[in-house]
C-alpha cells in the first residue's frame, strides 16, 4: 500500500481525476486550495495579490502496483503543461 | 459559486441572459424620443397684471415693486425680472433647472392670493403664464400665393391648420399673415352729422337687424310648428338697405352714409417668402410630445394637402427644428460607429486574434445597450449628451474585457485547458479590474450630483457611463469567461493570410516593447533629467493658458438666422414693407445659401401668443433666413451672420437691428453688461457710452441697449370741467375717439358656420389727421353734439419706455454679440477694460451678465467637482494598494493631463468650454487607470523579489501594450468627435479634442515620468527602512 500526494495547480482537477478515473483508482482525499511553492523552479501558488494562483492537493492511497501507472500518467499531465509544475510523491503507507 | 465560474459552467444561460439585455435594449432603442438635449423642463413662470390708464412709473411703483417683493420669497428663485409699461406689468420669475416647476407655481399662487388685495383699485387680478420650448413652433410653414390672397385665411385655415390639428401631439397650429375676412362700414362722417347719426347707432341697428327672431308654436292641424324670422344677412350687400334713422319724415339707408365692403381686415402682420406674399402657418407640439415625430407626421400630411390647395397656394419650409435634431443625432450615430470599428480594429492590432478580438467586441454591444433600457426607464431621450456619452463610454468599456482576455490567454499557453483558464484566470485578476472600474465611477457617478442647467445636462453623461461601465465589467466576468472557455482554442494558429499581414505588426511591437525597456533602464539611471524635464513641459503649458480662450458652450450651426429690424417707432408698414422687399432682393442675390427667405411686417394679430411675446409693430421687420446644411455650403453661419450685419449697417435709416443665430440657448453668445441705478438719464448716459465704446471692440459684432426710446404719441387730454358743464364722462369721450378709428364690432357675419366681424367706422379718408380727431362729435345724454375740440386738446407727446427691473432694481442691459473668430472670454476682458475707463456716477451699478455669467457658475461648479473626484479617486486608489504614497505618484499624471489638453486647445485654437471640461473630467478617470496597471505591476515585480530598478523597467515592459491598447481604444474613439464635421458636431469637437489631446500627452507622461517618481519615493522608502533597522541595530 502506497500513498500518493499529487499538489498541482487547481485549474487542473478534471485532468487528474480523469488520471485516476482511468486507472481506477476510486478512493482519493482532494483539498481544493493549497498554497505552496515548487522545490526548483516552481513559481509560488500563494492566491495573494503577488501570487494569485493557488494549488490544489489530492492524497490516495493504492495498491503497489497501480503505483507507476498513476506516476506515469502525471508526470505525462506534467509534460502537457510543464510550466503549471505538476508532482506526484509517493509515501509508504499501511492499512490500518 | 461565484460569477464566473457559473457563466463558464452554464454557458447557455448566461448567453441567453445577454440576448435578453440586447432585446430588450433594442425595444427601448425602438420606444425612445429623440430630441437635441435632455429634457429641461420649464424654469420661467410669468406673472402678468393689467391696470388699465396707468403709466409705466404708476405701474413700476404699484404693481410690479410691490410683487416683486411678495414674490421675492419664493425658494429656489434664481432671477426676478419685471416689466413696466404703460397699461400692464409682466414679472418674469427665472427658476433654477431642475426645480419642479408646478410646485413653483402653486407657491407663486400662494403670494399671490396674499398680495391680490393690496392691489390698487381697478387693476385686475394677476394671472399667471408659464412659457417654455413649447410655445416656440417647431414647424414653420410658408405660404405662398398669388390670387388667393384675400381668402386665404380661410382656405388655410380649413386646409392646413384643421387637418394638421388633427395630428396626434400637434398643439396649436396658427396661420400669421393670412387677412381675416372683415365686413367693414366706412361711415362718412360729414353725412353723419348731416343726418343727426352716430357710430353707435349705426351698429346697434346693424345689430338688430342681424338677428334670427324665434316667434313661438303654431298648431295646425294635428301638428305643431315652431315659428321663426330668419333675418340674418345672407349677403353683405344687404346690409346697405338697413334703415338707420330717419330725417325730415324720410328714410335714411345706410348706402347714403356709408360704403360697406366684404373685404379684409386693415391692420394685420404681413408676410413675404422669397420676396412673394404670402403667410405663415406655425406648429407648436403639446407639452411632452416628440417634436421629430410630429414634424415627420405634418411632412407625411403635406401633400395630400398641397393637393386640396387653389392652384396658386404653394406651402413650403421655414424652418423646422425637427430638422436638426435629426441630422445631429445621425452625425453623432455615424460617429459611434466609425469609433466602433477603429477600437475593434485597435484590439485586433495589439491581440492579433480573431477569436479574442470578437469576444471584447461582443461586451460593446452589450454594455452599450444597457443604457437604452436606462434611457426608457427614466423617460429620457436619445440626445446629444446620451448619444456623446456613449461615444465616450465605447473606448471604455473593452478595458475590463481586454485585461480578462489577456489573462486567460496567458494561462492556455501555460497549458490550462481552456474551460478551467476562463475561471482561474478570471477569478486572479476580478479585485482589480473591480478596483479600476471603481475609479472610473468615482468619477462619474459624481456628475449626477451636479445642479442647475450643467447639472440637467450631466445628469445623464454621469449615470449613462456609470451604468455602461458597471455592466462591462459584469460583462468581462461573464460573458467574456463563457465564451473564451468555448471559443479560445489550447494553441491558436493565425490564417494565412491574416499572418502574413499581422507578421511585421509583431515585429513592429516587439520592437517597441524593446525600444520602451531601454529607455526606461536609462531614465532610471538619470532620474533627475526625467523629472526636470516634465516640470519644464509642465511649466512651459502653464503659460499656454493664456493663449487658450474661455467660452460656455459653442455656437451651433443651425442653418437658420432670424433678424430682427427696427425702423424709427412709428414707421409706417408701407416703408418698412419696401425695406424689406428690397433686403430680401438683396439677400436672394448676394447670399445664393439662402433657401427660404422669409419675413414677416406689422402688427401681430391678439390671438398669436408666439408672435405677441416676440417684438412687434409696423416698425419692426422679422427676417427668418434657412440656409443649405452645414455641410453643403462654405461659410459659416457666423461669417454669414457678420456679414448680413455689415450689409445692414449700409442702411443708415434703420434704428437698430439684431441678428440672432438659430433658437435656444445655443444659438449665440452675448456679453450683456446689466446696468443698475434708478435715474433714467444718467444709466442711459452710462449705457449709450459703454455700448459706443464695445462697438469699438474688435470681434464685437453687433450691440443693442435694451431700453427703448421715448415713443411719440397722439395724447387727448380731456378738460374735465368741460366733460362736466357737457354732461360726459372722460370713458364715453374716449370711447366715441375709438369707436370712430378703431371701429366698433357690430354684429357678426355668418357664412358656412363661421364669423367674421362687422365692424363699423370712419372711412379711411376721413382718419388721416389730427383735425379728425379733433371734429368728432361726442353726443350727451341730452343729443347734444359736442366736438373734441371743444373738451380737451390732442397733443404729440413723447411717452417713456417700458421700465425693465431686474432684482428689484431698475436695470439697462447692454448686449454685446460674439462675432466670427472671437470668444466670449476675449470680448468679457475688452468689456471689463472698457469699464473701468469709464467713470461711473456714484448711484449706477453694473454687472457683467448673459452667458458669460452661467459659464462662471457652471466652471465654478465643474471645478469643485473635478477636486471631489480627485479626492475620491484617491481614496479608491489608496484602499486598494493600502498605501499613501502610490496613489500619489500615479496622480501625478493628472497635472500632465492638463498640460496636454492646454497644448491641444492651444495648437487648434479650440475654446476651453463646458464640453471641454467633460473631458477634462474623464481624463482624471482614465489617466489614473493606465497608473493603476503601471504601479500595481511594479509593486507585484517587487513583491516576486526584483530590485527597485529591474522591478520598474520588468513592469513596464510587461504593461505597456495593455496600456497603450486601451489609451488607443480612447484616443482613436476621441478624434472622430474631434473632427466631425457634420451638423451639431460643435458640441462634442472640444469634448474629443480634450481627451485626445489630454489622454495622448499624459499617457506618455505616465509611461515615462510615473516610474522614474516610484523608483524615487520606493528608494527613499528603502532608505528609510534601513535607518530604522540600523536604529534598532544600534541600540
Amino acid at each position: 500500500m502506497k500513498a500518493v500526494f499529487i499538489s498541482f495547480y487547481q485549474a487542473f482537477y478534471d485532468e487528474v481525476i480523469d488520471v485516476l478515473d482511468n486507472l481506477e483508482i476510486r478512493g482519493f482525499t482532494y483539498w481544493p486550495e493549497v498554497q505552496g511553492r515548487g522545490s526548483e523552479t516552481g513559481e509560488p501558488h500563494y492566491g495573494t495579490h503577488t501570487w494569485p494562483t493557488l494549488n490544489a492537493a489530492v492524497l490516495t492511497f493504492i495498491e503497489d502496483h497501480k503505483v507507476k501507472a498513476l506516476l506515469d500518467a502525471v508526470h505525462q499531465l506534467d509534460l502537457s503543461a510543464p510550466q503549471q509544475g505538476i508532482k506526484a510523491f509517493v509515501l509508504h503507507a499501511e492499512e490500518a | 459559486m461565484s460569477l464566473y465560474q457559473s457563466s463558464v459552467k452554464k454557458p447557455i444561460m448566461t448567453a441567453l441572459v445577454y440576448v435578453a439585455v440586447i432585446i430588450i435594449g433594442i425595444f427601448s432603442l425602438s420606444k425612445l424620443p429623440v430630441d437635441l438635449f435632455p429634457e429641461m423642463g420649464e424654469n420661467t413662470i410669468m406673472v402678468f397684471t393689467t391696470y388699465p390708464g396707468a403709466s409705466a412709473a404708476d405701474i413700476e411703483n404699484n404693481i410690479s415693486k410691490p410683487l416683486e417683493n411678495v414674490l421675492n420669497g419664493i425658494s429656489d428663485l434664481k432671477n426676478i425680472t419685471s416689466n413696466s409699461k404703460e397699461n400692464y406689468s409682466i414679472i418674469y420669475l427665472e427658476f433654477e433647472y431642475g426645480v419642479d416647476i408646478n410646485e413653483a407655481t402653486n407657491d407663486v399662487r400662494d403670494k399671490l392670493d396674499m398680495f391680490n388685495s393690496m392691489l390698487p383699485d381697478g387693476a385686475n387680478l394677476p394671472f399667471i403664464f408659464k412659457f417654455s420650448m413649447e410655445d416656440i413652433p417647431i414647424l414653420m410653414l410658408s405660404v405662398q400665393s398669388n390670387e388667393s390672397t384675400d381668402a386665404l385665411y380661410k382656405i388655410l385655415d380649413d386646409k392646413v391648420a384643421s387637418p394638421l390639428r388633427r395630428i396626434r401631439g400637434v398643439g396649436t397650429v396658427s396661420v400669421a399673415g393670412a387677412p381675416q375676412r372683415e365686413i367693414q362700414i366706412y361711415c362718412d362722417p360729414y353725412k353723419l352729422e348731416a343726418y343727426n347719426l352716430t357710430i353707435e347707432g349705426i351698429a346697434s341697428r346693424i345689430a338688430a337687424e342681424n338677428q334670427n327672431v324665434p316667434l313661438g308654436n303654431i298648431d295646425l292641424g294635428s301638428e305643431t310648428y315652431s315659428m321663426r324670422v330668419h333675418g340674418e344677412f345672407s349677403s353683405a350687400k344687404l346690409m346697405e338697405d338697413v334703415i338707420v334713422g330717419s330725417f325730415n319724415n324720410q328714410n335714411v339707408f345706410l348706402r347714403d352714409v356709408a360704403i360697406v365692403k366684404d373685404t379684409i381686415q386693415e391692420r394685420m402682420q404681413e408676410v413675404y417668402n422669397n420676396g412673394m406674399r404670402g403667410a405663415m402657418v406655425g406648429v407648436r407640439k403639446q407639452s411632452g410630445s416628440n417634436s421629430v415625430e410630429i414634424a415627420n407626421k405634418v411632412f407625411e400630411k403635406l401633400p395630400e394637402i398641397q393637393q386640396s390647395l387653389p392652384s396658386d397656394v404653394k406651402l413650403d419650409l421655414i424652418a423646422n427644428t425637427s430638422d436638426s435634431i435629426v441630422n445631429t443625432i445621425n452625425s453623432l450615430q455615424e460617429t459611434i460607429i466609425i469609433i466602433l470599428i477603429l477600437v475593434i480594429f485597435v484590439v485586433l492590432f495589439f491581440l492579433g486574434r480573431w477569436r479574442a478580438t470578437f469576444i471584447i467586441a461582443l461586451v460593446i454591444p452589450v454594455s452599450l445597450v444597457s443604457s437604452f433600457i436606462y434611457l426608457f426607464l427614466t423617460g429620457n431621450s436619445l440626445n446629444i449628451i446620451s448619444l456623446s456619452s456613449l461615444s465616450l463610454a465605447i473606448g471604455l468599456v473593452v478595458d475590463d474585457a481586454i485585461v480578462v482576455i489577456e489573462n486567460i490567454t496567458t494561462h492556455i499557453e501555460r497549458g490550462t485547458k481552456p474551460k478551467s483558464a476562463a475561471i482561474f484566470a478570471t477569478s486572479e485578476i476580478s479585485l482589480s479590474i473591480i478596483a479600476a472600474t471603481l475609479v472610473l465611477i468615482a468619477v462619474f457617478l459624481p456628475l449626477t450630483f451636479l445642479e442647475g442647467m450643467v447639472g440637467v445636462m450631466f445628469e445623464q453623461l454621469g449615470w449613462i457611463v456609470t451604468i455602461v461601465i458597471t455592466v462591462s465589467l459584469i460583462a468581462a466576468m461573464s460573458l467574456t469567461p463563457m465564451l473564451s472557455s468555448l471559443m479560445l482554442k489550447s494553441d491558436p494558429k493565425r490564417g494565412k493570410v491574416f499572418g502574413t499581414i499581422y507578421k511585421p505588426i509583431e515585429k513592429g511591437l516587439a520592437k517597441l516593447d524593446k525600444g520602451y525597456s531601454n529607455f526606461l533602464k536609462w531614465s532610471v539611471s538619470h532620474r533627475s533629467v526625467i523629472v526636470v524635464s516634465a516640470l519644464v513641459l509642465f511649466g512651459g503649458s502653464i503659460l499656454l493658458m493664456k493663449f487658450v480662450p474661455t467660452e460656455f458652450f459653442p455656437v451651433q450651426d443651425q442653418a437658420r438666422l432670424s433678424i430682427s429690424v427696427k425702423y424709427p417707432i412709428g414707421t409706417r408698414l408701407e416703408t418698412t414693407r419696401a425695406f424689406g422687399l428690397e433686403f430680401s432682393e438683396h439677400v436672394k442675390k448676394n447670399y445664393p445659401e439662402v433657401l427660404m427667405c422669409n419675413f414677416s411686417v406689422g402688427q401681430a394679430d391678439e390671438d398669436n401668443a408666439y408672435m405677441m411675446l416676440s417684438d412687434n409693430g409696423s416698425h419692426i421687420i422679422s427676417f427668418n433666413l434657412r440656409f443649405k446644411k452645414k455641410t453643403e455650403r462654405k461659410r459659416s453661419i457666423t461669417e454669414l451672420a457678420d456679414q448680413l450685419r455689415e450689409d445692414l449697417k449700409k442702411y443708415p435709416e434703420i434704428n437698430s437691428f439684431a441678428v440672432t443665430m438659430g433658437l435656444g440657448m445655443l444659438s449665440s453668445q452675448n456679453v450683456d453688461i446689466e446696468v443698475y441705478g434708478y435715474d433714467f438719464e444718467k444709466t442711459d448716459k452710462f449705457a449709450n457710452e459703454i455700448a459706443d465704446r464695445m462697438r469699438k471692440v474688435p470681434g464685437c459684432t453687433e450691440v443693442n441697449i435694451s431700453r427703448d426710446e421715448y415713443t411719440p404719441e397722439i395724447q387727448i387730454d380731456f378738460d374735465r370741467q368741460k366733460l362736466a358743464e357737457n354732461g360726459l364722462s372722460l370713458t364715453t369721450a374716449s370711447s366715441f375717439v375709438r369707436n370712430r378709428f378703431n371701429g366698433f364690432i357690430a354684429s357678426y357675419y355668418r357664412e358656412d358656420g363661421e364669423e367674421y366681424n362687422i365692424k363699423v367706422r370712419y372711412a379711411p379718408e376721413f382718419r388721416q389727421s389730427v383735425e379728425a380727431i379733433e371734429n368728432i362729435l361726442v353726443y350727451n345724454s341730452s343729443g347734444a353734439g359736442i366736438r373734441i375740440k371743444d373738451l380737451g386738446t390732442v397733443v404729440e407727446q413723447l411717452t417713456p419706455p417700458t421700465i425693465v427691473r431686474k432684482n428689484r432694481e431698475r436695470m439697462v442691459k447692454v448686449s454685446a454679440i460674439v462675432g466670427e473668430d472671437a470668444v466670449l472670454s476675449e470680448i468679457v476682458a475688452a468689456a471689463n477694460k472698457e469699464l473701468k475707463q469709464m467713470d461711473k456716477p456714484a448711484d449706477i451699478d453694473y454687472k457683467i451678465a448673459g452667458a458669460w455669467e452661467d459659464q462662471q457658475e457652471s466652471f465654478q461648479d465643474l471645478i469643485t467637482l473635478m477636486l471631489l473626484i480627485v479626492i475620491l479617486v484617491y481614496i479608491v486608489m489608496a484602499s486598494q494598494f493600502e498605501s499613501f504614497t502610490y496613489p500619489f505618484v500615479i496622480m501625478f499624471s493628472i497635472p500632465f493631463g492638463f498640460s496636454g489638453v492646454l497644448i491641444g486647445l492651444a495648437i487648434t485654437s479650440t475654446p476651453l468650454g463646458i464640453m471641454a471640461l467633460v473631458g477634462l473630467m474623464m481624463l482624471i478617470g482614465i489617466v489614473v487607470k493606465n497608473g493603476i496597471v503601471l504601479i500595481d505591476y511594479t509593486i507585484l515585480c517587487r513583491e516576486r523579489g526584483m530590485n527597485i530598478k529591474d522591478a520598474v523597467v520588468a513592469a513596464g515592459r510587461s504593461r505597456l501594450r495593455p496600456i497603450l491598447m486601451t489609451t488607443l481604444t480612447t484616443v482613436l474613439g476621441m478624434i472622430p468627435l474631434a473632427l466631425d464635421k457634420g451638423e451639431g458636431a460643435e458640441m462634442w469637437n472640444s469634448l474629443g479634442m480634450t481627451v485626445a489631446w489630454g489622454l495622448s500627452m499624459s499617457t506618455i507622461v505616465t509611461l515615462v515620468l510615473i516610474p522614474i517618481l516610484y523608483s524615487l519615493f520606493a528608494d527613499f522608502g528603502v532608505f528609510r527602512k534601513n535607518r530604522k533597522l540600523k536604529k534598532l541595530a544600534t541600540t
